[in-house]
């Protein structure tokens, strides 16, 4: 793993939940144990996905993609700078972040931990930059796969940084 | 260069959205020759003493605010997609503020 990398290959996740609180628990216990984030993430994660939801329609990017969602908190809930991918067995109905009463479908999280907002290039833009420039079956590729090795490899390889 | 129209921009956590914002309205009215700053909040800290320190607010969903905005607010959640054609509508009516403004 690089120095800087944003993925860990210990923090990658395949789950069955089927609700979207239910996946932001079972992901923020791991991260917790493995000291990634702080005692209260999921209590101010789950808060903020209620309050300013970050569910993002994919389809301005590509009509075929699934819709992904992109949960997030303060940085002084996390203790690094990693973006959490989570690969949803299902679709988890997660609110839109541009237009919060519409609900989306959503099949691929990019949880987003930030310790250093200021620092360095935006983390947001830069997951809205790989879906925007990897091709459609490449994408599509990812977000078939449910085998968190796998998922790690395909981002390192076609995820810039 | 004209003075320094100053522009607020909000989202959740006052991290990713507002961030990526700020970064991207920033560069294009720079690259449009104008002097434009633009700070990042969280939505939960806006209110209206600190708008009055703005001239514009860069807003990224619908939030209900328990008062009216005297400044202009710009729904600027386009800007996100980092597509071109989807951010151009969003830029445009920043300018058109900015140039309100240095008109006065």
């Amino acid at each position: 793993m690089k120095v800087d990398s944003l993925f860990s290959p210990k923090a990658v996740f395949v789950s069955d939940a089927i609700d979207s609180t239910a996946v932001l628990k079972e992901v923020s216990e791991n991260l917790l144990q493995q000291d990634l984030v702080k005692a209260d993430f999921f209590t101010e994660i789950a808060k903020r996905e209620a309050d300013y939801p970050t569910g993002i329609d994919t389809s301005p990017i590509a009509k075929e993609l699934p819709n992904i969602a992109v949960p997030h908190t303060e940085g002084e809930f996390v203790n690094t700078r990693l973006v959490i991918p989570v690969a949803l067995k299902s679709t988890v109905g997660f609110k839109n972040m541009i237009a919060p009463d519409q609900e989306l479908p959503v099949k691929f999280l990019f949880m987003i931990l930030n310790n250093d907002p200021e620092g360095q290039a935006n983390i947001l833009a830069q997951i809205m930059d790989f879906l925007r420039l990897t091709s459609v079956s490449k994408l599509q590729e990812l977000f078939s796969l449910t085998d968190p090795d796998k998922i790690y490899q395909f981002l390192s390889e076609y995820f810039k940084q | 260069m004209s003075r320094e129209v100053k522009f607020i921009a909000a989202c959740g956590a006052g991290v990713n959205s507002s961030h990526q914002i700020k970064d991207a309205v920033e560069e294009e009215m720079k690259k449009r020759g104008y002097n434009v700053k633009v700070d990042a909040y969280m939505v939960k800290d806006v209110n209206e003493e600190l708008l009055s320190h703005y001239d514009g607010y860069l807003t990224i969903a619908k939030t209900d605010l328990s008062f009216t905005p005297k400044i202009p607010l710009i729904d600027a959640g386009a800007i996100l997609y980092r597509i071109p054609t989807m951010a151009k509508p969003v830029y445009d009516n920043v300018e058109k503020v900015v140039k309100e403004i240095n008109a006065k």
